[in-house]
């Protein structure tokens, strides 16, 4: 095949892809735009996931009428003249690419009116083409509309995630732009629904609290801090909030968000000892420098930059967490935790972490035909069946210690019971699930994005045992728990539900059911901490025999350790000593 | 310090004030006793930071002073001790206990006095005087309500409202609420209103043993503690700090269907349909059956999946509809448990709304449950 230059369409297209790659990155573009007109209010309005209409509205400085063409031709910004400008970039865009990428592969309306212009000027583009340029009336500012967007890229189109996640990445955007923006008035509609607003006010504690919720904002601590250049302002949670996941984690350079691994991880490491492991801060951090130490010609969407000094960045920031914690942080409790946490650090005695990578070992390798100890497989349901064990007793209230034909096994009893609770469960689907009524309906208030989703998982929630009501706005109401929950907060149950969904969602609703139901079992679950009696430490080995996947909990995680009597022997030393 | 006890008196006192003892505390000193002189009498105490206890025993003091000693160790040599007389001598120098009892001589090695926490001492004149037997009483109707989740602490607490010369004490799970009322002798002139940790309420039921006794309980302003006294003995309680739900709104104004039992009758039916319910959720039905004729009946049934079924008939006297209700077997058996009246009414609307129960001739106890839903 001979070599050919691309014809500008195809070029154009693939262009879009590097800065256009879903329905976000064009809200994300447009904003930015915006910001930079010295818009002082946008309002954005989304219809079906995006997909249908972006339309970015703003009251910033405009664009000449004849320049408007210009605008969605590439490589044509105002931004910048010079590549040595490049190097002390104070607007959000610069490339001039972001119009012409979006006007390649949807059809795009751009109408605007300058200061002191008298009419407006509005030119529509087709995949590239223009399709008309006339006048037209509206306020100071611009408006742009991006219709069917992807339609000549059906590839990128199959590509997008659902319709939801879609959703909530242009909300997560949007309402991080407008906590780091408190000075501007953001309004999102999705489908004609108010999501966010914000009052711009230059109230961030405002504007956390549109996003997180009352109760959140309110604990949320503040962080200050200046550095000779470098500023660090925002908002950490405290120690006691913590999330299973990194994506609360957000960072604003400049005025732009930037996904950095280096800063997440020097802010993560201002929280050490203080989270527990796989649990992670929520932060909102904006940092500020001349637009001389930091190179944000990187990556086409913007999204990652480099510092010219980048520890002192890390290090500022890490400071700057580490003082709002320590500034904020309460008294040490006296409580079994700490027991806990204190025998831990004692060490494990070396030869039974042997033992248990041993085991590891022997639970990785392929499964030998005769072999106890194959790799649990939901699937082949018979084999993995448990011996009878003999219980011998607990040890650090958390762990059971039973005996069997084929040596010594350590069981952890949350683990345990979670999976003896999620098997019953998952017998009893279909059939009645009995639950308990609240003497009291409890509300509770859910961050907007979290709301919706809760508000989508709503009929699965009732179906096992829950009411949970939609309250109008982002409120919900329990009336009824599952009856294995009653005891236990029925509002740390619905938040906990909702930190699940948030974790990622699946496509498949039977696979959604299983994640609700191995989350109210772990919330069921006997607890490490919990002193358990003879009978009750039987009854539960009893139960977990029954099962048929007894190795691992429902999440995965193994619910015991076996030492097998020949691993006793080689450790004693016993073995070849004969 | 030197002192000489009655072995009974000591393990007496030991097995009062152990309770308090806290074994897994990272402060070493809260895992052992305080053992002072005090005026002729010797001093117990032991505080876990929430909950304290002190019990006085009588003594022979030849020597004043303190010492604290580790709680399991020293009780654990006393309840064993068979000799009538226990010689107690501190050596201060190598803060050592010498215990030493008929041929049985034993050293403990203890922890400076100095270093136990002070224990705050009440104001007896201004407490509040209370029939120990009514007050336990009291204590028993209503502590069993209260949550045992860590993650609400005000559920785990008794609400305790005194106003002139009305006493009331709530406790709540969220799914059930026991309201006890009851009548001072001696009314009081400001209002109180605290919440106590229940475990701190069942401490003191177990502590207070006198009945005929009065005891003194004292709130000090501004403190955030509880402190009771009886003979002998005294606990102190952190309060919790929080805003106790309006039981008033919940306890429901009307019924449907009233149905009578017999308490001890009802008892045992929940008894025997909770053996198979405990396998099942815990999830019992009253088919309640008016006659219409004859005196009614209510039907207590469970069923379990594994384990079979059940099905129980108690005689009851019914007004109004008939209603096939379902509850959570242990609340009900929980409640009749501490019922001391040989009647019991239960008033009902509809199998998704709040069920009252109440003792028949004593209006001071109301319990109100809400009903498990079969979906």
């Amino acid at each position: 095949m001979p070599i050919r230059i691309l014809a500008e369409e195809v070029a154009s297209q693939i262009a879009a892809g590097e800065v256009v790659e879903r329905p976000a990155s064009v809200v994300k573009e447009l904003m930015e735009n915006s910001l930079d007109a010295g818009a002082r209010r946008i309002e954005i309005r989304i219809a079906n996931a995006g997909k249908a209409l972006i339309e970015v509205t703003d009251d910033g400085c405009g664009i000449p009428a004849g320049e408007l063409t210009l605008a969605v031709a590439r490589h044509a910004t105002s931004k910048l003249s010079a590549a040595e400008d490049l190097f002390r970039i104070a607007t959000l865009g610069f490339r001039g690419e972001a119009l012409a990428s979006i006007a390649s592969v949807s059809r795009l309306t751009l109408i605007s009116r300058e200061q002191n212009a008298e009419m407006g000027r509005k030119i529509v583009v087709e995949g590239g083409k223009l399709i008309a340029n006339d006048a037209a009336g509206l306020p100071v500012g611009t408006l742009v509309r991006v219709e069917n967007l992807f339609f000549n890229v059906p590839a990128r189109l199959k590509f997008l995630k659902s319709d939801l996640t879609e959703k909530n990445q242009i909300t997560q955007l949007v309402s991080r732009y407008a906590l780091a923006y408190p000075q501007i008035r953001f309004r999102l509609m999705q489908d004609e629904r108010e999501v966010l607003l914000s009052h711009g006010k230059n109230n961030r504690r405002e504007v956390l609290a549109q996003i997180y919720g009352n109760d959140l904002a309110r604990q949320m601590l503040e962080v200050e801090l200046e550095d000779e250049d470098i500023r660090v302002r925002g908002f950490i949670s405290p120690v006691g909030i913590s999330r299973s996941n990194r994506r609360e984690i957000v960072f604003f350079v400049n005025g732009r968000w930037v996904q950095d691994a280096g800063l997440s991880t020097a802010l993560i490491q201002a929280y050490h000892t203080l989270l527990m492991v796989g649990r992670y801060p929520i932060a909102s951090i904006f940092v500020e420098m001349s637009p001389e130490m930091v190179d944000v010609n990187v990556h086409p969407a913007k999204a990652e930059v480099r510092f010219r000094d980048a520890d002192r960045v890390f290090r500022a920031v890490q400071r700057a967490v580490k003082r709002a914690l320590l500034a904020y942080s309460p008294a040490p409790q006296l409580s079994s935790s700490t027991w806990l946490s204190r025998s831990g650090e004692a060490g494990v005695d070396p030869a039974w972490e042997m033992a248990y990578e041993a085991n590891l070992a022997q639970m990785e390798v392929a499964p030998e035909p005769a072999g106890k100890e194959t790799v649990p497989q939901p699937v082949q349901l018979p084999v993995d069946s448990l011996p009878l064990l003999r219980v011998i007793g607990q040890v650090g209230a958390a762990y059971l210690v039973a005996e069997g034909p084929d040596g010594l096994y350590l069981i952890d009893q949350h683990a345990a019971h979670e999976r003896v609770l999620f098997e019953k469960f998952m017998r009893e689907a279909g059939k009645e699930i009995p639950s308990q009524a609240l003497l009291h309906p409890q509300t509770i208030e859910l961050p907007p994005q979290a709301a919706e989703l809760l508000q989508t998982q709503l009929a699965v929630l009732n179906r096992w045992g829950f009411e949970v009501e939609h309250f109008g706005g982002n409120t919900f109401r329990v009336r009824r728990v599952p009856a294995i929950l009653s005891g236990l907060d029925p509002l740390i149950i619905v938040r906990s539900l909702v930190e699940d969904f948030e974790e990622d969602e699946t496509p498949l609703q039977a696979e959604i059911e299983a994640r609700v139901i191995a989350r109210v079992c772990k919330r069921a679950a006997v607890k490490a901490g919990q002193i358990l009696s003879a009978e009750e430490q039987n009854a539960l080995v009893r139960d977990l025999e029954r099962c048929q996947s007894p190795r691992t909990c429902p999440h995965g995680r193994p619910t015991m350790i076996h030492l097998s009597v020949d691993l006793l022997e080689r450790q004693f030393g016993r073995r070849g000593s004969r | 310090m030197k002192a000489s006890v009655q072995q009974q008196h000591l393990a007496h006192g030991l097995a009062i004030v152990s309770k308090a003892v806290s074994p897994r505390s990272t402060l070493p000193v809260l895992a052992n006793i305080l053992i002072a002189s005090d005026d002729g009498r010797l001093r117990l105490s032991a505080t876990n930071l929430e909950l304290g206890i002190t019990c006085w025993i009588p003594a022979t003091i030849e020597d004043a002073g303190a010492i604290t000693v580790p709680a399991r160790t020293f009780q654990d040599l006393v309840n064993t001790l068979t000799g009538e007389r226990i010689d107690l001598t501190l050596d201060p120098r190598t803060q050592t206990l010498n215990v030493r009892s008929g041929s049985s001589n034993t050293d403990i090695k203890g922890i400076d006095a100095q270093e136990f926490p002070p224990i705050p001492v009440p104001d007896l004149s201004e407490g509040v005087s209370l029939n120990v037997n009514d007050f336990k009483e009291m204590i028993q109707q209503v502590v069993f309500a209260a949550s045992t989740d860590e993650a609400r602490p005000v559920l785990q607490g008794v609400l305790l409202n005194i106003k002139e010369d009305q006493i009331t004490m709530a406790a709540t799970d969220g799914f059930r609420i026991s309201v006890r009322k009851g009548l001072l002798s001696n009314p009081v002139r400001q209002e109180i209103s605290v919440i106590i940790p229940a475990r701190a309420l069942t401490e003191l039921a177990r502590i207070a043993t006198d009945g005929e006794q009065m005891l003194t309980m004292n709130v000090p302003p501004g403190r955030g503690q509880v402190i009771f006294h009886v003979k002998d003995a005294e606990l102190v309680s952190q309060l919790i700090d929080g805003n106790f739900p309006d039981y008033r709104a919940i306890i429901p104004r009307s019924y449907k269907t009233h149905t009578v039992l017999s308490t001890p009758a009802f008892l045992k039916a929940c008894k025997q349909a909770e053996i198979i319910a405990r396998e099942g959720n815990n999830v019992v039905r009253l088919n309640i059956l008016p006659g219409s004729d004859s005196p009614g009946v209510v039907e207590v049934s469970a069923q379990s999946e594994e384990t079979g079924a059940s099905q129980i008939q108690v005689d009851a006297n019914i007004e109004g509809s008939p209603l096939l209700i379902a509850f959570n077997v242990k609340f009900l058996r929980e409640v009749l448990d501490v019922i001391k009246t040989p009647s019991v009414a239960l008033e009902t609307n509809q199998n998704n709304t709040p069920a009252t129960i109440k003792p028949i001739g004593d209006d001071d106890f109301v319990h109100v449950i809400m009903p498990m839903h079969l979906g």
